[in-house]
């Protein structure tokens, strides 16, 4: 009886410790996001560097950013990254997906060299193709527009079709050959056989290349380079803010803008992250 | 799976890439030699093979994709590709028209247009010999199955064939596409960019530049450069790359690993609750959250305001670690070194929880209940089942992992661009900082210097060292007997 | 140049005459589009001055946007793509040679016959400035710029609350005042284009060569007779002293808008901040005197321009031309000095009451006689602003000279090297 007390006792202590140890680490990765929605709260304009919490408490810097000026145009932004986002998104989740399906689930001749090859293309830093990019677009003459962007974010989208792919692998191939005996075209099979039972990655490739132009400033910045701040994309206009010129009359608005667009790409990246375990691991174990 | 086969990726891809090649050349070598007349003439008029087949639809079509070839090549490819051995010789010259109120220019070269359009026109034409061989072998193709008089497709049959059989093409063509405009061909022009003198003295349009060979490479490694210091700068920089591309997958790899264990412990009240508390410091943008966490540790920040009133700044004088009125996080070597890595533990950590999370999900239970029915302690199942079983489904992704952090831009470049000085001047003297990976360094050297020809030096090292860990890695990783444990 | 000269009033006939018949043909001549830059303070007031450029010229039609570009960084954006930048952009004077150099500035000399159209010519231009700013916008006698504020220089911003004038005469005083207010001295050192004031002071040079190299004799010694070791010995004193902020290139008037600093180093563009930070005692004057062994050196200082330049690939380089001289005539920068406490380059303009009258102005009109124009070329940089880290983070000691001369021959040897 004795015992089984002290155990018990033993467990609950063992429980509060445990919890308490996560609530720290959740309480030290969450200060800098506090710190963010605080300043953006805050009544002064520039950095507060003396307190933690901003000494007048305001949203005057929300309502400035849906008033624009020559600097700061939010909602201007946030239409323009919005409507890139769309385009962006429906064609690379259909380039990943197209992608992903051809490598796993069909079998010709060029599958593996053109897997290859993917792999070492992935190799190459990013940064040093940028350049060449811009003057591709400029030859089209697509720089300074937004058709150019959404090519930039998208074109080269099939490279990462790996994380799909590993999850078209684990659909039972009897289903496939199943649906060829009753007859369906491989375009069929696609659509309405494998699509369907493959909900999880396709969520999680809608939502991943949607927030795609949302995260990126390199890009934008070197595409849409005219200086016309009414053209920029989110990243780059609250990029700009920092500027050292800027910083003193914008850091806060700068917080409160970050504070808006993360309000939606929070929401969809906690749905993201639920498919994207899913999709994951489904691929991986079973290879 | 497919990260099994990425092995032996590169070594595989040179032994396919021949063999595919001498297959392709001797079936073209076998319909040009057994063809018959009408197979011969599609040599020349790429729809002849077909016209003879009485596949109309295709002759012509193909006809026109000749004519476009033909037309792309005296069109355009021929202003270009005749001048690529010297990447142009006319400098601009200027006159101003008052009529107009415009400038007027000759004629004049600009190297670096020449230079892309030759390569696109390159790939262009190299895709055009493809399909004019496979053109002759399908005319060859058609002529066997006329001669066995066998069914020859309609032109419906051979569309319908691409959501058939050749569902493939459909799927395949604009993805390829895309990646050879907009990552193919940049990255070749690059590679060549390497051996030109692309900088800022040779700058189209108003200069040419042109072919110089390796020297870039031999700067590089410190050899009849033209700055002494690059080649000592790129050591450093090389070094603290790797070092940081060590620290930064691994912390966060178990660190992730850590925390998805504890979150997903029996114990932990309200799981979900804290797992979405911890992702939301990685939804927030980048752009945001390290923009921010830079100023929070500036010089003059917050951090530093309060390490002052709590006199820990006081307390690192006094003890030496500190020479300057402030802590430098971000802005002295050593202190930036552990807190970029620290910063990156922070955005790096709740990814690795995910994925964690995701494959802990689906450990093998069977093993895990027969473990605790013999009494193994909880440390004891997770270092000889847990641990194991996560590292064979994670590490390939280990491996990515680190060449993406080689190539990890954003972190560093948004932590320390602009606040960051070296106080190392053989750095200096190379435009290269203590804090910089090759990556950030060679977007300098583009940026702000124009040195276009060291960058692309630069990124072609970057290639060639992930290349070689890649292989490294994956060949003494994935051993065949291990592939069916866990299956 | 005797040939120009003469051939200038034929042209202008001949212009004259075909103005007058061409007129007819321009009433439906097709819209002229053009871009300029600006920096983001001055936006409001360029957008002003457009409107009035659009109706100073109503038989034409203009499409004219404004971008944001800061003049600090104007370079690096227009050499990215030189054809793809605007028309008609403002740079800071110390990035001429450099964008001349990548043709991203139409020779004046060529194409200021557009001045035609305005009534002017690129004379008018020359004799309306300061002598010394359009001397600065020429390359090999040719002018590349229009100069509109001569204000990118710096000066001693100070609490004459807190300061007295007798306090700000030499860091001495200046550091020990401050240290008995429990007040901080700001100044940026990590910086080519601030810490070069203590060299310049001592009598050392910088120079700009044909082909964009540096030279510099810092690790030497000065037509003044001080060697570069003292110079930064005298540096080291002052960054050491615990009265003194080392401030980054930049942060100046967040440090101001804290409230710890009770004089600093800086510029017109953060006149502002410094007059709501010292309210009543917002004072500004020339830079100190700093000590070397026994003697008094007066800080020299850098006199920087702001210009607008004419891309050289601009489309409609001529109109182009026009609207940066509008941008510069002397009503415009009349404008700029009343809305924006921007520093004129127009001779009338600075001779005016106004301009005496303004704090800021009249401390840089002050420092203007210890300061030069910085030549210097793009591999100056990162090696002088690596020396003036080191300084503040107190990684060279005042004793160990061999350690200084080795720095300094360091210095020399990075901004020196040849240009690739």
């Amino acid at each position: 009886m004795e015992k089984k007390m002290k155990l018990k006792e033993n467990r609950t202590s063992s429980i509060v410790l445990h919890n308490l140890l996560i609530a720290v680490l959740a309480f030290i990765w969450l200060i800098p996001i506090v710190w963010l929605l605080c300043t953006s709260f805050s009544a002064y304009s520039g950095m507060n560097t003396s307190t933690f919490f901003p000494k007048e408490w305001s949203v005057a810097q929300y309502v400035k950013l849906f008033h624009p000026d020559t600097v700061a145009q939010f909602p201007q932004w946030f239409l323009n990254t919005f409507v890139i986002a769309c385009f962006t998104c429906v064609i690379s989740t259909m380039f990943v997906l197209m992608v992903a399906y051809a490598t796993s689930v069909m079998r010709f001749p060029m599958r593996k060299p053109l897997m290859n090859m993917a792999v070492i293309l992935n190799l190459f830093p990013g940064m040093l193709a940028m350049i060449a990019v811009y003057f591709t677009l400029k030859s089209f003459n697509l720089t300074n527009s937004y058709v150019g962007l959404i090519m930039v974010y998208s074109a080269s989208s099939g490279l990462g079709y790996l994380i799909a792919k590993g999850f078209f692998d684990t659909v039972p191939r009897a289903l496939c050959e199943a649906a060829r005996i009753d007859g369906c075209s491989e375009a069929r099979i696609f659509w309405q056989v494998i699509l369907p039972m493959s909900r999880p990655i396709v969520v999680y490739t809608v939502i991943s290349s949607f927030l795609g132009p949302w995260m990126d400033f390199v890009y934008a910045k070197m595409i849409l380079n005219a200086g016309i701040s009414s053209k920029y994309t989110v990243a780059i206009g609250l990029y700009k803010m920092l500027d050292k010129s800027l910083i003193n009359s914008y850091f806060t608005q700068f917080c409160a803008g970050g504070v808006l667009v993360s309000i939606p790409i929070s929401v969809l990246f906690v749905i993201m992250q639920r498919f994207y375990v899913e999709g994951i691991t489904g691929g991986a174990v079973k290879g | 799976m497919a990260k099994k086969e990425s092995g032996n990726v590169i070594l595989a891809a040179v032994r396919g890439f021949f063999g595919a090649i001498g297959g392709f050349f001797s079936s073209f070598g076998t319909a040009v030699a057994k063809g018959d007349f009408a197979t011969k003439l599609s040599l020349l008029w790429l729809g002849a093979g077909y016209a003879r087949r009485r596949q109309y639809v295709k002759a012509v079509i193909m006809t026109v994709l000749e004519a476009a070839v033909i037309w792309f090549t005296f069109g355009f490819a021929l202003n270009y590709v005749p001048k690529f051995g010297t990447l142009g010789t006319v400098e601009p010259e200027v006159v101003f028209n008052i009529e107009t109120m415009q400038n007027e220019y000759n004629d004049f070269d600009n190297s670096f247009q020449i230079l892309l359009f030759s390569l696109f026109s390159f790939v262009v034409w190299f895709a055009a010999v493809i399909v004019w061989m496979k053109n002759v072998m399908n005319a060859y193709e058609l002529q066997k199955k006329a001669e066995r008089g066998e069914h020859i497709n309609t032109f419906r049959e051979d569309l319908h064939s691409y959501i058939e059989e050749k569902f493939h093409i459909t799927l395949l063509t604009l993805p390829v596409l895309g990646i050879v405009v907009f990552t193919f061909i940049p990255i070749l022009l690059l590679i060549f960019v390497a051996f030109t003198n692309y900088d800022q003295n040779h700058m189209p349009p108003s200069t040419l530049f042109t072919w110089t060979g390796l020297s870039n490479f031999l700067s590089l490694f410190g050899g009849g450069g033209l700055t002494v210091t690059f080649g000592y700068a790129f050591v450093r920089v090389l070094g603290w790359t790797l070092v940081w591309a060590f620290f930064a997958t691994f912390t966060t790899y178990i660190g992730g690993i850590l925390l998805s264990v504890l979150l997903n412990s029996r114990k932990t009240r309200l799981p979900k609750l804290w797992r979405t508390l911890f992702i939301v410091t990685i939804a927030v943008p980048q752009f945001v959250s390290l923009l921010l966490v830079r100023n929070f540790f500036s010089n003059g920040g917050i951090v530093n305001t309060i390490c002052a009133n709590i006199g820990l700044t006081g307390f690192l004088r006094n003890i030496g670690l500190v020479s300057t009125s402030y802590i430098p996080f971000l802005s002295a070597p050593g202190w930036a070194h552990v807190m970029i890595i620290l910063i990156n533990i922070w955005i790096g950590v709740p990814y690795q929880m995910l994925i964690a999370t995701g494959v802990l999900m689906n450990l093998p239970t069977d093993q895990l209940e027969s473990a605790r029915v013999d009494g193994a302690r909880p440390f004891q199942v997770f270092k000889s089942i847990t641990m194991p079983y996560l590292l064979f489904v994670t590490g390939p992704a280990l491996v990515t992992d680190f060449v993406k952090n080689i190539n990890n831009f954003n972190v560093i470049y948004l932590l320390t661009e602009s606040v960051y000085t070296t106080t190392n001047q053989a750095m200096a003297n190379s435009q290269a900082k203590e804090v910089d990976l090759l990556v950030t360094w060679l977007f300098r050297l583009t940026q702000d210097y124009y040195n276009y020809k060291m960058a692309s030096a630069i990124g072609i090292i970057v290639f060639v060292i992930c290349a070689v860990f890649t292989l490294i890695a994956f060949n003494s990783m994935i051993k065949g007997d291990r592939e069916g444990t866990y299956q | 140049m005797k040939l120009k000269k003469v051939l200038a009033p034929v042209l202008a006939a001949a212009m004259a005459v075909s103005m007058i018949s061409g007129m007819c043909v321009s009433a439906e001549s097709e819209t002229i589009s053009l871009t300029m830059w600006g920096a983001e303070e001055d936006q409001a007031l360029l957008g002003e001055l457009v409107e009035e450029f659009k109706a100073a010229y109503p038989d034409q039609t203009f499409d004219i946007q404004i971008g944001v570009e800061s003049e600090s960084t104007a370079k690096d954006t227009v050499l990215t793509d030189v054809e793809a930048a605007a028309d008609v952009y403002s740079f800071a004077s110390d990035q001429l040679y450099d964008l001349v150099k990548a043709g991203a500035l139409a020779n004046l000399e060529e194409v200021g016959a557009a001045l035609q159209v305005a009534g002017r010519t690129l004379d008018d231009v020359k004799s309306a400035n300061v002598e010394a700013s359009v001397e600065a916008a020429s390359v090999d006698g040719n002018l590349y710029a229009f100069p509109r504020a001569g204000d990118n220089g710096y000066f001693l911003y100070y609490d004459s609350s807190v300061l007295s004038e007798e306090d700000v005469a030499s860091w001495d005083s200046l550091l020990a005042a401050a240290d008995a207010a429990g007040k901080k001295v700001g100044m940026t050192l990590a910086s080519g284009w601030y810490n070069a004031s203590f060299f310049y002071g001592a009598g050392f040079n910088t120079g700009l060569n044909e082909d964009g190299t540096t030279t510099i004799d810092w690790n030497g010694t000065s037509e003044s007779g001080y060697t570069g070791v003292q110079v930064v010995q005298a540096m080291l004193g002052i960054a050491g002293n615990p009265a003194f902020m080392a401030i980054a290139d930049g942060d100046i008037s967040n440090q101001l808008a804290s409230g710890a600093l009770c004089a600093c180093v800086s510029g017109t563009w953060d006149a502002i901040t410094a007059q709501e930070q010292f309210g009543d005692g917002y004072a500004a004057t020339k830079l100190p005197t700093f000590t070397i062994g026994e003697d008094q050196v007066q800080q020299g200082s850098v006199a920087g321009y702001k210009f607008i330049g004419v891309n050289g690939y601009s489309k409609n380089v001529g109109w182009a031309v026009v609207l940066a001289d509008f941008i510069t005539n002397e009503a415009s920068q009349q404008k700029f000095f009343d809305q924006r406490e921007s520093g004129p380059t127009n001779n009338s303009i600075i001779a005016s009451d106004a301009v005496a009258e303004n704090i800021a102005i009249a401390a840089l009109a002050e420092q203007s006689a210890y300061s030069k124009v910085q030549m210097v070329g793009g591999k100056y940089w990162d090696p002088s602003q690596t020396l003036g880290e080191l300084i503040a983070q107190g990684g060279l000691k005042a004793d160990d000279e061999a350690g200084i001369q080795a720095a300094l021959d360091t210095l020399v040897e990075g901004v020196t090297a040849p240009v690739e």
